[in-house]
């Protein structure tokens, strides 16, 4: 519904403006939304449809709802939610004892069990969420036994034990109150189809692409920008509010809830629905929803071998499609698909309009702090950047960094060079913030960066790229390098459901951004086209444009060449030469030596840790230490 | 001090349910990195195996076996058959969906685990059954003022021999070795000539199989079983193998004894109603305190 | 002497990379063959499909002309081929001496446990610190310590064919000298033959009686051990000696 109505919108402002076209609306799905619409709202009334096939609609609703809650902590994120049905407790809970302690009017329950379960999902999973899935898995699971036996204990007698809390009160606007099944199939669909709108605007927004960041590569998320902490909270506490509103609607339907409602199998249930419907999409969740509930009303006659067939069906499934029955499809479908408003109808000409000052990096509108020189020794031969001051790096009994002094200077390439096993990918870490030194300290641009989280130095300035390419790989190029604007941005949640002006802005800039960047490694064509699916010296560019799309001050490049063949290595030396003409400064670790020796300012050389010389290349080229660290001693 | 010692030993008993199945979890999870959801299930089908032979033997078995042989015949015929029943699972449930990632893999395994505990019910019953009176020997034992049933020191002393069994091949013999090497690095494994299909075979036929003798030694204890026995012992044992560190067997074995330890003293001296939210917060503070677990994953710090 | 490992035109593809593009080498029975180059020119790929570790594209691997296509992975070691990985793949949570018995796996059945205890007597002479160390878990041990057991490992089957992958990799010179001169010792003692790759050339082709260079998957240069040794493209191919600006 939210395409729609923004894309009408759209064109009728357009048509008011000059120069600007539409965004394409994809008949086919245009068709079957409003046949899906049309449906749903005229069911009560089809023939065969009795109170109790409205009580069905409505039970498919509820578990649209709780699907979708759990998508986004599920499909969205990808992290593993086992115990998602205490949320959905809590709600109903929440909803029940308020109601029959306290009076308060179910309608005005309905937020407060939202905030209720939200907040206790905060709570909760503070001190659990950077747990490895399977370790988090066991714990959500905890967390969903210990929200229902202790239901079923009735501490302080609030919440009546195993038979429940009874006489809980429908919605009521006072003129007006829901009584009939068909009331509240209508109550339910309508939340439903808000909650849509709202998730679909926060799916395609920076809010969502860091969450699909997160589930594709927690590292690569980090690395670049994406605080990874705060994002899985927020998944949790807004899949847990919505859960929340589900157990609130459902609690003054039924009137009655109890503990057997929100078991381990309830869990298990909605955990079924998201990788039945498939992860991140929400009319695959809708679709698994309707089969959770439907098949064994189908096979309601079948009385106790229904659940087999189920059983025996989710297995079957897996086999032959474990995508889903409709995975959400991102390749193809073209910048359409971010959700960004105000964009031309042809994506080359979005290309060609953007203003290049706003995007390059040496008029210095990205960059933060002021250059401080630490002593005058340094003045020498262009500003530092990076300086690392012996820093060492030890893990157990093993050194794998030893006292490393470091310098690295404006505008100029420098090389890190060693043989295999040396450190060098450690030292990056250090510098990237994943390691934490054992001593010593990183100064970047006057200020200590030591110890500070990997996204919070990217948002300082240093960006880098991996050994073994750490792409998001199901997501589209584009969206791959749009992960780099994303720590310069502001956004939240909020901002994004209700796409405010400022928002939406900033979208379009990220989106410009990533365009120019990926434009620059010379990847435009392969723009909507999935990052897994291009070959591997490409990947390598993608990675690279994505890192550049951080504006940072300082690229780190881990063996950017590896793999190339002699022609994309010649084309990527070219490359790295035109980056430094447009301002930035670039640190390499390098094993093909063309590329070190034909390219590089400066060259380090490490072994075992420490380092053994450091100079001109053509100083390090004919250095006894080097020959000897790399071809061997002469005997 | 009586009642602390009678707690104690159905803490073990209990304990080492949990613990046999947390074997299997935990063997299955080193080397195939998947956790096995329908294990609980096959306990419980074990049960039911137990049950059936000695109720279709019912006067026969014993007549010609005697009582315990009676015993021995189901557990017998359970482990066999559950093991089997294992390889069963993993060619049908698992083998096709590897390639698809672990997500998949989980649905698939929830999937076979709803099959396997309805199937018990379609075929048996969704009541209560009880293990026929004239089958479980009776007799109880004094030491001084504790009295304990046969039946349960048995049930002790036979899973504790088992488990120190199964702790001598995978720890002592090359065949463990062989295992737990493929555990820790299944390409290198290959180079020593381990063949993984055997391995494969191994673990889901054996972690099973413990599974399937706790499950009737559960039936002869408790007297009666039901459908759905997986669900619950399943996820204590699954919690017991985290707590010895997913993959550790040797951890497996004790998390779930000391898991069956606390639990029943908690319930005897504070609450029964509450003692699976003990166990839980218990799991939840030690893995925020050692996120690998009280033993470990026995994972030597790579970087 | 003939030739006991031949590969013929091999070519093999990681992921999206063609690691290997037709690659043909020979390791006579009782020499010593190494294959240097620089990292990522796809000396570990060349022996990950001589074990059978990862698929072949096109090309044929024999071992004493018999195509090892219909041999799967696991059976290698028994058939004679030890391959030592590269970057001390030890079992870190077993002991030393289980690490060891592991290496008789393959051949628990083909050799009495007698011959087993012997060849283990002969390892532990060559490396006196794995004996001190038998029951220490291997994940405790020193970098070097662990190649040497990685290397103890391989031998212990008495393998006919011994494919070592970068056995100096981040050892310090004086263990990488150690190392070498038990390469020699092998070779001599128990007329195994190598096929070592490596990245110290100089190391290599002290022992080596051929060389084969890889660059980019394909072999740049081949020649005899005291060819190569002599050969100024050597050093260029390791430094990038054509892309070296001498004044700068």
């Amino acid at each position: 519904m939210a395409d729609i109505t923004r894309k009408v919108a759209q064109r009728i402002l357009n048509s008011q403006k000059k120069g600007k076209t539409p965004t394409k609306i994809a008949p086919f799905q245009l068709v079957l939304l409003a046949a899906a619409i049309v449906l749903l709202a005229a069911y009560p009334f089809f023939p065969f449809v009795n109170n109790y096939w409205i009580d069905v609609g409505f039970f498919v609703g509820i578990y649209v709802l709780l699907g979708l809650s759990l998508n986004i902590v599920l499909g969205e994120v990808g992290l593993f939610d086992l115990g998602h049905a205490a949320f959905y407790a809590i709600g109903a809970y929440t909803t029940g004892i308020l109601f029959t302690q306290l009076h308060i009017p179910i309608v005005v329950l309905l937020p407060i069990s939202a905030i209720v379960a939200g907040g206790f999902a905060y709570l909760v999973t503070s001190p659990i969420i950077h747990l490895r899935g399977d370790y988090l898995c066991i714990v959500t699971i905890g967390i969903g036994e210990i929200v229902r036996i202790t239901a079923l204990n009735n501490p302080f007698g609030l919440t009546k034990g195993a038979n429940g809390i009874t006489g809980i009160g429908t919605p009521d606007f006072g003129l007006f109150s829901f009584q009939t099944p068909t009331h509240f199939y209508y109550y339910i669909w309508i939340i439903v189809a808000l909650v849509i709108i709202g998730l679909l605007n926060l799916q395609k927004s920076r809010v969502g692409r860091a969450w699909n960041f997160i589930r594709e590569d927690e590292i690569a998320a980090e690395a670049n920008g994406i605080d990874v902490r705060s994002y899985k909270l927020l998944a949790f506490v807004l899949g847990a509010a919505l859960a929340g509103i589900a157990g609130n609607v459902y609690a003054s339907k039924m009137m009655v809830i109890s503990p057997d409602n929100f078991t381990f199998m309830e869990s298990c249930l909605l955990f079924c629905i998201v990788l039945l419907g498939g992860l991140g999409s929400i009319p695959g969740n809708m679709l698994g929803a309707a089969a959770i509930v439907i098949f064994p009303e189908i096979f309601r006659q079948f009385a106790s071998y229904k659940l087999l067939f189920f059983g025996a069906a989710l297995v079957v499934m897996m086999i032959f499609r474990p995508g889903g029955i409709w995975p959400r499809r991102r390749e193809g479908v073209g910048f359409r698909g971010l959700g960004i408003s105000g964009l031309p109808k042809d994506e080359d000409e979005f290309l060609s309009k953007i203003p290049k000052e706003s995007v390059l990096i040496s008029s210095g509108s990205n960059s933060s702090s002021p250059v401080s020189i630490e002593s005058s020794a340094e003045k020498a031969d262009g500003d530092v950047v990076l300086v690392t001051k012996s820093v060492t790096m030890q893990f157990g009994g093993l050194t794998a960094v030893n006292n490393f002094d470091l310098i690295v200077r404006q505008g100029k390439i420098s090389s890190l060079i060693g043989p295999n096993g040396a450190g060098k990918t450690t030292l990056f870490n250090v510098i990237t913030g994943i390691y934490r030194p054992t001593s010593g300290k990183v100064v970047f641009l006057g200020k200590n960066i030591t110890g500070l989280k990997p996204h919070t130095i990217v948002s300082k300035g240093i960006a880098r790229t991996f050994q073994n390419i750490r792409l998001f790989p199901s997501l589209t190029c584009i969206e791959n390098v749009m992960s780099g604007p994303h720590c310069h941005a502001h956004s939240g949640a909020w901002s994004s459901i209700l796409r405010l002006p400022g928002q939406k802005r900033e979208e379009c800039r990220i989106l410009e951004i990533a365009t120019y960047r990926l434009h620059q490694v010379g990847l435009w064509q392969y723009r909507n086209e999935l990052a897994k699916n291009l070959p591997y010296g490409k990947q390598r560019l993608l990675e690279i444009a994505r890192a550049l799309a951080t504006s940072p001050k300082l690229l780190v490049l881990d063996e950017p060449s590896s793999g190339l063949n002699d022609k994309e290595t010649e084309e990527l030396m070219d490359s790295l030469k035109s980056l430094i003409a447009e301002g930035f400064t670039l640190l390499l670790i390098e094993h093909d030596m063309n590329v070190v020796m034909g390219i590089s300012d400066w060259v380090t050389v490490m072994d075992m840790g420490s380092k053994i010389a450091e100079g001109l290349p053509s100083q390090i080229y004919n250095n006894p230490r080097v020959i000897e660290a790399y071809l061997g001693k002469e005997e | 001090m009586r009642m602390l010692l009678e707690q104690f030993l159905n803490g073990l008993t209990i304990g080492s349910f949990y613990a046999l199945v947390a074997m299997g979890y935990s063997m299955v999870y080193g080397v195939m990195k998947l956790i096995n959801f329908a294990h609980g299930d096959l306990f419980a089908l074990g049960s039911y195996l137990g049950y059936t032979v000695l109720v279709i033997g019912a006067g026969w078995i014993t007549q010609v076996f005697g009582i315990w042989g009676g015993v021995a015949v189901a557990i017998t015929a359970a482990m066999i058959g559950i093991g089997i029943a294992g390889l069963v699972v993993e060619r049908i449930a698992y083998r096709p969906v590897y390639k698809a990632g672990r997500l998949p893999i989980v649905v698939s395994a929830l999937g076979m685990s709803i099959f396997i505990s309805n199937g018990i019910m379609a075929i048996w019953s969704p009541r209560f059954q009880a293990y026929p009176q004239n089958a479980i020997p009776s007799e109880i034992l004094s030491f001084g003022d504790i009295r304990i049933t046969l039946v349960k020191l048995v049930t002790l002393l036979v899973s504790l021999a088992l488990m120190a069994f199964i702790y001598w091949l995978v720890e002592r013999t090359l065949f463990g070795a062989a295992v737990r090497a493929t555990a820790l690095d299944r390409d290198t494994a290959t180079l020593m000539g381990i063949n993984f299909s055997k391995i494969i075979l191994f673990v889901f036929f054996v972690g099973p199989a413990l599974g399937a003798m706790a499950g009737v030694f559960a039936g002869l204890n408790y007297g009666r079983i039901i459908f759905n026995l997986g669900w619950g012992y399943g996820l204590k044992a699954f919690t017991a193998t985290i707590l010895g560190g997913i993959g550790n067997i040797p951890g497996a074995m004790i998390g779930g004894l000391l898991l069956g330890v606390m639990e029943s003293l908690f319930e005897g001296f504070v609450s029964g109603a509450w003692k699976s939210v003990f166990v839980f917060l218990v799991l939840i503070i030690i893995l925020i305190v050692r996120p690998t677990g009280l033993i470990g994953e026995k994972i030597a710090e790579k970087v | 002497m003939s030739t006991l490992l031949a590969v013929e035109n091999l070519c093999v593809n990681y992921g999206a990379v063609e690691a290997l593009k037709g690659i043909s080498l020979e390791l006579q029975e009782g020499g010593i063959v190494t294959v240097l180059g620089a990292n990522g020119a796809g000396k570990t790929t060349l022996l990950k499909a001589i074990s059978r570790l990862v698929p072949i594209k096109s090309g044929q691997i024999k071992l004493e002309g018999e195509d090892l296509s219909k041999f799967p992975a696991y059976t290698l070691a028994n058939a004679g081929i030890a391959h030592i990985p590269e970057g001390r793949k030890v079992f870190a949570t077993l002991t030393v001496e289980e690490n060891i018995n592991l290496g008789a796996y393959s051949v628990r059945n083909k050799l009495s446990p007698k011959e087993i205890a012997k060849v283990k007597e002969w390892i532990f002479q060559l490396f006196p610190v794995l004996k001190e160390r038998r029951r220490q878990l291997a994940g405790t041990l020193s970098g070097g310590e662990q190649q040497m057991l990685t290397i103890s490992r391989g031998l212990v089957s008495r393998p006919k064919v011994l494919l070592l992958d970068e056995p100096s990799l981040g050892l310090a010179p004086i263990l990488v000298q150690e190392i070498f001169h038990v390469i020699k010792q092998i070779h001599e003692e128990e007329r195994v033959s190598i096929l070592l790759v490596e990245q110290n050339a100089r190391k290599a082709l002290g022992v080596a009686s051929y060389g084969y260079i890889l660059e980019t998957g394909k072999i740049a240069i081949h020649g005899s051990a005291a060819q190569l040794r002599e050969d100024d493209r050597v050093r260029a191919a390791y430094l990038g000696g054509a892309r070296v600006q001498p004044a700068k």
